[in-house]
């Protein structure tokens, strides 16, 4: 009954430190940027006076220095974050000057002896003291179990939150502990399947959040954010050119500050390693079309005809559109194959748009679309002035017509188009664009002759 | 030991916190049926062959799943999906209720995490006396994480496991929730009552890739080929996709770059407190190299030996037209080829169907050069080019998806392999011009008949046939659109002056002209 007794007392000795409630209520409010505010409650029973608290089952990549901790009557003394893990050698370093016990295996018998040790020194090798005389730690050989009487407090098996709390009263009270930690994000998936006969999109949304914390998060009351709080550091990133007109109708989800909140309609259990998806939008019959653009970035000649981008058109205004503000993420479209199969057809990147924007998304490559930008001419009109005759040949070898945005880019500020084949619109200082319809089997010319400084 | 025993199962017990326990699961174990369709390494060019230890295309991987409902709140598992497989893009229809949530759960089953899941639980500590064999089982409770080692608390107290020089082990009374032996989706299902559905399942994989492979085989006079072509498809999946509808998608689809997270399997490490004994140090008892074991590298390593191995010999001479072709549709703006019998697309194989095949394809032959005319002493060789127009009076009129193209002479008794070149996507109604190789037949010399130093360059290009029959030979003469002065009659190509001649056998011809230095 004495190895009961110690076992008992062993096992029961971290909890004479803290009351090691599990959570009673856990709120994540997760951002797009790697970036999660954990509010974890838990039921404290708190003596009058000091107290160390522990918080195990917090996230594993918690910034212990956003830490806060609020209760009734409770005070804060101090915030511990303990990072020294237990290990064998942390154990044997931490056991020096004190004792341990040996039990050893005779080899022949299996029969065991026990004897109480001093751990002397734990320096390449451990050095024991037993009664009179020093020892090295299985010097022969032979084997040797070293039991320690326990686990010394400050060593744990994970890195671990403590808080000295100073409370006014006794007794049992919610008190929260609210913390920033990295390794959660999320981001929106949308799964569109585009009807390209009825020009219709049924589209369903999907928000995705991972969790690389290295906890789990049980039954916890989830909140998505769609923003980036990083103070607008991070440097400059390419936008997503899906955007073509930016919707200015409000949305009616529930908006803080600037940012769009996306509630989890119930509480879930976020895993460790675990990617989960909720839905957020399932909208069927809204209108799309399919549209071509090409872009020759300078004045110059392709070797062979080049695919023009195939381009999904559509908008998320209330009416005729998505209806909702869409955070950002990743489009990916599908189409009906002749046996009716839906197929994977291209996907792009959206910013966060806000509800009522245009949106115009390059899936891929057209097949059978193609433009032939050749520079016909160049003639030196004056010195530093040119003028250069461009020929873009359009062929649509699709059984139906198309209607192709040809731009020319790279026009600077002062490039004029002395003559053209049909009339452009000048979008930009740099760009020019026709809208130029080529027939079913068959092909379209546009020439261009601009005025250039070089 | 009743006593003990006893009381510490019912401490760590205690100390476990049981998570969501009562969770129904179903489990499908794989697909009734599975369709399967690849799509090309998005940024591989069309002369790039495929890698096929490193492929950068996908597949769709359409799965029809009959799984049981239970009633209430279940989780719905599938197991036996692609191994590639990205969790964002998973579809699932056909329940009869609504999904709450979709979960990928890539938390692995290993040595390591079977330690962390047992963090202040209760597991079992063997002990084996090597003297009598006598097997000896306690239990522990874990008290420490997996990284370092391993550090337990028996009734005896604290140890650290297999520090002792004793064998002993830990095993545990079973496999923690959560932990699956492969990245595992399950969808978290409310159903009314019990009911047994089919679900389609259809996800994004990635370590997929194909393209076409094009076996020209060119008819004595030059004037035709027979033209044929493989779909080639890869797959480096550890899932292999039985009786699968195939298809491949030729075209360029934009792709986000996103990348499937990589599952976690902690490994389990295991290190004592400092080792060294009174006759360690000694320069004596130096140990030897440490005895290398090495698992599995020879395997991994076998593709890297094969490669190394001389060039595969030329491909076969084509076949009488295959009993089983790909059948070609449209899809949007893409073209989809079709198995149209199910084929199995085993794991880490690549896999060869007719795609199609074209008899008496007309083709005219060009020898042809590209040069800088203001400086055309750097030159490309001279190009033996077949043009044709992918239209159906030449014999073609089918799109043409992007691969390699291997020429072969035909007629002879010996297959002679004449070149190897590359065709991109190609549309119905297109130019198509094949390289199909440099020649040396066709000679080419460049003069310059101006003096050193002035703003203009006066040059003589020369052309020789020396081959025995007649041979269209033209010149690009790139100006970037500016003209040339010659006395010579030129045409155009790509907006650039085209000296265009027909050399008889032997002959040769002249092009003076004067340029803008370079």
């Amino acid at each position: 009954m004495r190895h009961v007794l110690l076992l008992s007392l062993c096992l029961a000795a971290p909890s004479a430190l803290a009351a090691q409630a599990a959570p009673a209520n856990l709120a994540v409010t997760i951002y797009n940027d790697d970036l999660a505010l954990v509010q974890d409650t838990r039921n404290l029973d708190l003596r009058a006076g000091r107290t160390r608290q522990e918080f195990p089952g917090v996230s594993g990549r918690i910034s212990p220095e956003t830490v806060t901790l609020s209760g009734a009557d409770v005070g804060i003394v101090e915030q511990n974050f303990d990072f020294d893990l237990l290990s064998p050698s942390k154990l044997m370093e931490k056991a020096v000057g004190e004792e341990v016990t040996l039990i050893r295996t005779n080899p022949a018998t299996g029969a065991e002896t026990r004897e109480r040790a001093k751990v002397l020194a734990v320096n390449g090798g451990v050095v024991l003291q037993i009664g009179p005389r020093i020892e090295v730690l299985r010097d022969d050989g032979l084997p040797v179990r070293v039991v320690f009487d326990g686990v010394p407090e400050n060593l744990r098996p994970r890195p671990t939150l403590s808080v000295t709390v100073d409370s006014a009263r006794g007794g049992a009270r919610p008190v929260t502990l609210s913390y920033l930690t990295r390794g959660m994000g999320w981001k929106a998936d949308y799964v569109t399947l585009f009807d390209e006969k009825a020009g219709t999109i049924d589209v369903q949304g999907w928000v995705t959040l991972t969790n690389t914390t290295g906890t789990t998060f049980d039954n916890a009351d989830t909140l998505l954010v769609a923003g980036d709080v990083s103070g607008g550091n991070g440097g400059y990133r390419p936008i997503a050119r899906s955007l073509v007109r930016a919707g200015t109708e409000a949305s009616d989800r529930e908006q803080i500050g600037d940012f769009y909140l996306y509630p989890l309609k119930e509480r879930t259990t976020i895993a460790n390693q675990q990617t989960k998806q909720v839905s957020f939008l399932d909208v069927t019959g809204a209108a799309a079309r399919r549209a071509y653009v090409y872009r020759n970035d300078w004045l110059g000649t392709a070797q062979e005809p080049q695919s023009a981008a195939s381009v999904l058109q559509f908008s998320s205004s209330r009416d005729q559109g998505l209806g909702d503000a869409l955070p950002a993420g990743t489009v990916r479209v599908y189409q009906r194959d002749q046996r009716g199969k839906a197929q994977f057809v291209g996907e792009n990147r959206i910013d966060h748009t806000p509800m009522g924007s245009d949106i115009s998304l390059a899936t891929g490559q057209a097949f059978d679309v193609k433009v032939h930008p050749v520079v016909e001419k160049r003639e030196k009109v004056s010195s530093g002035r040119w003028r250069t005759t461009m020929r873009y040949t359009l062929s649509n070898a699709r059984s139906q017509a198309v209607s192709v945005d040809l731009i020319q880019g790279g026009l600077w500020g002062d490039v004029r188009i002395a003559s053209e084949s049909e009339k452009s619109v000048r979008r930009s200082a740099d760009e020019a664009l026709w809208r130029v319809a080529v027939p079913a089997n068959g092909s379209s010319t546009v020439t261009a002759t601009f005025d250039t400084r070089y | 030991m009743r006593g003990p025993r006893f009381l510490l199962a019912a401490l760590a017990a205690g100390i476990a916190a049981a998570p969501s326990a009562g969770q129904q699961v179903a489990r499908s174990q794989g697909p009734q049926s599975v369709a399967v369709t690849v799509y090309r390494a998005p940024y591989r060019g069309a002369s790039e062959a495929i890698d096929l230890r490193w492929l950068n295309g996908y597949a769709l991987i359409t799965e029809q799943r009959r799984v049981t409902i239970p009633k209430g709140e279940a989780d719905i598992r599938f197991e036996g999906v692609s191994g590639g497989i990205l969790p964002q893009s998973a579809i699932v229809t056909g329940l009869p209720s609504g999904v709450v949530e979709k979960n990928q759960d890539a938390w692995l089953l290993s040595p390591g995490s079977l330690v962390d899941a047992a963090l202040g639980k209760r597991v079992h500590l063997r002990r084996t006396l090597r003297a009598t064999g006598a097997v000896r089982e306690m239990d522990a409770v874990v008290r420490s994480g997996p990284d370092g080692a391993v550090v337990i608390q028996t009734s005896d107290g604290v140890e650290a496991l297999r520090c002792s020089g004793l064998p002993e082990t830990l095993t545990y009374d079973g496999v923690p929730p959560r932990l699956s032996p492969k990245p595992t989706l399950s969808v978290r299902v409310r159903s009314p009552r019990t009911t047994s559905a089919t679900v389609t399942l259809s996800y994004l994989a990635s370590d997929f890739d194909w393209q076409a492979n094009y076996v020209a085989e060119l008819a004595p006079d030059g004037r035709t080929m027979n033209l044929f072509a493989w779909l080639t498809l890869a797959s480096a999946d550890d899932t292999s996709f039985v009786r699968a509808d195939t298809q491949a998608v030729a075209g360029r689809l934009n792709r986000d770059n996103v990348r499937a997270r990589r599952a976690s399997a902690p490994p389990l490490v295991l290190r004592c407190w400092p080792s060294g004994t009174t006759t360690s140090d000694l320069e004596e008892y130096q140990p030897g190299a440490p005895e290398e074991i090495i698992v599995g590298d020879v395997l991994n390593n076998l593709p890297q030996m094969r490669a190394m191995a001389p060039a595969p010999p030329p491909p076969p001479p084509p076949p009488p037209p295959p009993p089983v072709m790909a059948q070609q549709e449209d899809l949007g703006d893409l073209k989809l080829y079709r198995i149209p019998i199910p084929v199995t697309v085993a794991a880490h194989s690549q896999k060869q169907v007719a795609l199609l095949a074209r008899q008496g394809v007309k083709v005219e032959t060009v020898y042809r050069i590209e040069l800088y005319a203001g400086n055309p002493t750097t030159a490309s060789p001279v190009r033996r080019v077949l043009k044709t127009k992918n239209v159906a009076a030449q014999g073609l009129g089918l799109p043409l998806p992007s691969g390699g193209i291997a020429f072969f002479a035909a007629g002879r008794a010996r297959l002679m392999l004449l070149g190897r070149g590359a065709v991109e996507d190609k549309a119905v109604g297109e130019d198509l011009e094949l390289v199909v190789g440099r020649s040396e037949a066709v000679a080419f010399e460049v003069a310059n008949l101006s003096p050193a130093g002035r703003r203009t360059g006066e040059w003589e290009l020369k052309a020789t046939n020396r081959r025995s029959e007649p041979v269209a030979f033209e010149a690009r003469l790139e100006t970037g659109g500016r003209a040339l002065v010659t006395d010579s009659t030129l045409g155009t190509r790509l907006g650039s002056p085209l000296w265009a001649v027909t050399l008889g056998p032997g002959e040769s011809a002249t092009l003076r002209y004067t340029a803008p230095q370079n």
